[in-house]
């Protein structure tokens, strides 16, 4: 490692880094000039619906904290999607995702149906602010659904430093008991943290067993299955819905919240006249524009001055990143809900709040 | 009344209606494109890495000259299909939608002296927004030849058979340097200061390219550094006659139209078209001879469907004739000698003086 860096850098200007990847492929999948590559080198399936996907990285992957989240990018059909997930790092050279399957999500699906091992994806940089906690004081965990991946990390880390001897609590909501992921491992981590105390909570179970309980994270559950709420340190991960009904149960009876909630991307449609946020990632602006303009004229009545050419969806000059919203492309390429590299503001119409790399 | 340039006469409205069924035609094409357009262009690329290895390494054993012949065969294929297939593409953001910075039509640098970047802008935007526009689309002619009796006449002209010649062995050094105002330079209008930073980076692109193809891989080559240096040569020259012949072939045939600047005033969608059709020409040829011309065989559908992948045009081409038939309008295809014949003839013809023609008054609509 040591010896490769410097060579790296002294014959960097004579190296096209996609030729040298082209090649490299042919002996390595996941080696790569300057991209952050994994390689999958198995795969499980953890529970209804759900994958875990192990990953051996390439020198370019950094290796984030436990609880914190990476996007990935696999090809789907053709095209790069890109997608956040909690990885759990057991080593610098071994990573796990565990993916659940979103009805109609097309990366979840591919992810947990198509991938197979020897296929290679490409993982960000780590980012998020839920990592390790304060060890000395209790900790309470809610997750519903895959918010489980984050606080998985967190829990084996803590298991493995043996750091904590405060109280744990984990409150772990699922639709029905095949749905719950990790759950030998869970019941059997209180040997390790003598302190942690798991209450699964199924809301659409027919029958449930004894330790198993049934309700919404109202303020009313929450009381009763922690007690001693005031002095917890209180992270939550799980759909918007779910973290706003946690947040506002806890609110003013914890010590800290933090919290990540995942939303799949929203299809509504919008109203020609209704008013669109536009968040413009480089410069920091946000502006207010109507939706049923194209993004060339509406940005420029805003006051900004993106390059442009032909005006009529030809020449490209443009197009810019979109990083997040859903847009439509005015010249009869539909309704696009992913980030893209390149939108021609001038055929594009946006169908919600976006955000743009301008 | 005006003069309309299409040899059936269209109404406004008729023009419309012709333009909503090419904007029909690609939004079926558009809702289809998916995973065989990735995994073609994909394959497009991994030819010419291969074919670029086997050249390369064929003329490494140059000193035989029928491994030095294959060599620089296969190292002009490799050049002309990333050139055009998969660079020309590619930078029109064909690919843009598989989000794959290798395929991204912004980032792209191709294999020629010249920059993605000016190119961008002479052909992405001038050429194909203003198509055959008289003093708007600077590939008319690239300010060095008279292609058509609307171009005044000059003394300078006589010899643009020659200068023909020489700039299609050169034909990559002309893109290069398309974009750099040397006409405004001569003519005073900017400093040799302004020239200079213009040319920076094309300066650059131009000494890179020099030092692969002329210094590096002769010199990897050791004792054949000579046979190494003119495959090279070659190669590029052989590129270099290719690409002018399909290019010129595009817009300068026996029955393209030019236009007065006056056909850009209140445009529509539907006359944008026309324009496309009426100012380009197409090949015939099999598939692997469309493949290297990068699809431009298909100049009227490229022009057209900018955005959408090269492979399509050929099935776009059947329905656009079939359109094109229903609104009487001419369809210009031939074989490639027929095309090149006519685009030979008017480099011949034009050189010498002719009746002036004009432009004036010459619309795409007929009432």
């Amino acid at each position: 490692m040591s010896v490769i860096r410097p060579i790296a850098r002294l014959i960097s200007p004579l190296v096209n880094p996609v030729v040298f990847d082209f090649w490299a492929a042919h002996f390595t999948p996941a080696l790569s000039w300057e991209r952050p590559l994994a390689k999958v080198v198995a795969r499980e399936v953890v529970a209804r619906d759900t994958v875990t996907l192990i990953l051996r990285p390439n020198r370019h992957v950094r290796q984030g904290l436990p609880g914190q989240h990476v996007n990935v990018t696999a090809a789907v059909e053709g095209v790069r999607l890109t997608r956040s997930y909690s990885p759990d790092w057991s080593s610098r050279r071994r990573l796990a995702l565990t993916i659940k399957r979103v009805p109609e999500g097309r990366m979840s699906s591919w992810l947990t149906q198509r991938c197979r091992v020897g296929d290679v994806l490409e993982i960000g940089p780590a980012f998020g602010d839920m990592t390790p906690p304060d060890p000395a004081q209790p900790w309470l965990f809610l997750a519903a659904g895959s918010g489980i991946t984050p606080l998985i990390s967190l829990l084996r880390h803590a298991a493995e430093q043996r750091a904590s001897t405060a109280p744990i609590t984990l409150l772990y909501w699922a639709r029905t008991r095949a749905d719950l992921c990790f759950l030998n491992e869970l019941g059997r981590l209180h040997e390790r943290l003598p302190g942690f105390r798991l209450h699964t909570i199924l809301t659409r179970e027919a029958s449930l067993l004894p330790h198993e309980r049934a309700g919404r994270p109202d303020a009313a559950l929450l009381a009763e299955l922690v007690p001693a709420l005031d002095g917890q340190l209180a992270y939550a991960c799980g759909p918007a819905g779910f973290v706003g009904a946690v947040r506002e149960g806890l609110a003013g009876k914890v010590a800290s919240f933090s919290a990540e909630a995942f939303t799949p991307p929203a299809l509504s449609p919008v109203t020609e006249s209704q008013p669109v946020r536009v968040t413009l990632a480089r410069s920091g602006r946000e502006l207010t524009i109507p939706a049923g303009m194209a993004l060339l004229p509406a940005l420029e009545a805003a006051g900004e001055r993106p390059a442009y050419g032909c005006r009529m969806g030809i020449c490209n000059t443009c197009a810019c990143g979109k990083l997040a919203g859903s847009t439509e492309d005015l010249l009869g390429g539909g309704i696009n809900p992913e980030p893209v590299a390149a939108l021609r503001l001038c055929v594009s119409r946006a169908r919600g709040d976006i955000s743009l790399d301008l | 009344m005006s003069k309309s340039v299409a040899r059936q006469a269209l109404s406004a409205a008729e023009i419309e209606q012709f333009g909503a069924e090419i904007d029909a035609l690609r939004e079926r094409t558009l809702a289809d494109i998916g995973e065989a357009d990735a995994r073609y262009i994909r394959r497009i690329h991994a030819t010419v890495r291969y074919t670029e290895l086997a050249g390369r390494g064929l003329l490494f054993f140059g000193i035989f000259p029928p491994a030095w012949v294959l060599g620089t065969l296969l190292l002009a294929l490799s050049k002309i299909l990333e050139n055009m297939e998969l660079g020309h593409n590619v930078m029109h953001g064909q690919y843009d939608w598989m989000n794959d910075p290798r395929f991204d039509g912004k980032t792209y640098e191709w294999d020629i002296v010249g920059t993605s970047d000016s190119w961008r802008k002479t052909h992405n935007f001038k050429h194909h927004t203003y198509t055959n526009v008289k003093g708007m689309d600077d590939d008319i002619g690239y300010g060095l030849l008279r292609l058509f009796p609307e171009q005044r006449w000059r003394p300078f002209f006589l010899g643009q058979p020659l200068y023909a010649v020489v700039f299609a062995l050169l034909f990559q050094w002309g893109v290069a340097i398309q974009d750099l105002r040397l006409g405004a330079y001569f003519a005073g209008r900017i400093s040799r200061d302004e020239l200079g930073e213009q040319f920076r980076p094309i300066g650059r692109k131009m000494r890179r390219q020099l030092l692969k193809d002329y210094v590096f891989f002769p010199l990897v080559a050791g004792p054949f550094f000579l046979p190494v240096l003119l495959g090279n040569l070659v190669a590029n020259g052989l590129r270099n006659l290719w690409t002018f012949m399909i290019i010129f072939c595009g817009h300068f045939t026996a029955k393209v139209a030019v236009f007065p600047k006056s056909v850009l005033k209140d445009e529509s969608r539907g006359q944008w078209y026309l324009r496309q059709l009426l100012g380009s020409s197409n090949l015939r040829g099999g598939r692997v001879f469309h493949i290297l011309s990068g699809n431009l065989s298909h100049q009227i559908e490229h022009h057209l469907f900018p955005d959408i992948p090269a492979r399509r045009y050929a099935a776009l081409s059947k329905e656009i004739q079939a359109i094109c038939q229903r609104y009487g309008l001419h369809y210009n295809t031939g074989s490639l000698w027929v095309q090149f014949g006519q685009v030979v003839w008017r480099i011949l013809r034009y050189a010498l003086p002719s009746k002036p023609a004009s432009l004036e008054g010459r619309s795409l609509v007929s009432d």
